[in-house]
């Protein structure tokens, strides 16, 4: 009973997801500036590994929910260099 | 009886929070498309990743806790899933400051609706006097 609920329940959230990936990616596309396209991409990414948790949940994979802490940490990494290389113009450690 | 009574109420709560989560990303992707400029889409980059992200996560490892049809490896998505909400609690605010002062001191994004910048002059005041 608990099941079928919880099946109907996410296939019901998936759209709304898939709206609002589209519409962050307009952004990413059109941002006119450096920041303006990390910031898109850094919001999109935290969503997606939102969205990893609840597909995870969906096709009962276990799988998926390592690879949800590894995209989260890699796009604070993406934020940290690209805030790094605007400051002062270089990509050293 | 009483342990399928605690299971849904651990799926509905979660259940709540998914809902509330995903409504505030399309709130939020809304507000990144139709915002003029870099700092003020800051706003909404704040309700897509504490709102959108860190909620939702947590209402799913509840939901994978309650959810008996998953298996003996509910538990691990459910811990693995609370540890991804925690890092994502960490890691956007940290990551979001980051770029707003590197995009303010490196000009690359404009402060638009301004009526005074102190910042600026202090940056400025301060430059000149180690230059000099």
């Amino acid at each position: 009973m608990i099941e079928e609920e919880v099946i109907h329940f996410l296939i019901v959230v998936f759209p709304i997801y898939m709206a609002a990936f589209t519409l962050y990616a307009v952004r990413a596309v059109k941002g006119p500036t450096i920041p303006d396209i990390v910031l898109a991409l850094d919001a999109m990414t935290y969503d997606l590994a939102a969205f990893l948790a609840v597909l995870a949940i969906f096709f009962r994979s276990p799988i998926l929910i390592p690879t949800a802490i590894v995209l989260a940490l890699w796009v604070y990494a993406l934020d940290i260099y690209v805030a790094k290389y605007l400051e002062s113009k270089e990509m050293g450690g | 009886m009483e342990e399928s009574m605690i299971n849904l109420a651990l799926v509905g709560l979660g259940e709540i929070m998914v809902a509330v989560g995903v409504i505030s990303d399309l709130i939020a992707a809304l507000g990144m498309l139709r915002f003029p400029n870099f700092f003020v889409r800051l706003h909404a980059a704040t309700v897509g990743t504490i709102w959108g992200a860190f909620l939702p996560l947590v209402g799913a490892s509840l939901i994978a806790a309650g959810s008996e049809f998953l298996g003996q490896y509910r538990w691990f998505m459910s811990g693995g899933a609370i540890v991804t909400a925690i890092l994502i609690l960490i890691l956007a605010p940290a990551g979001s400051h980051a770029l707003a002062r590197a995009a303010y001191r490196s000009k690359s994004a404009e402060v638009r609706p301004k009526s005074v910048d102190h910042l600026r002059e202090f940056l400025k005041k301060e430059g000149g006097e180690e230059s000099a």
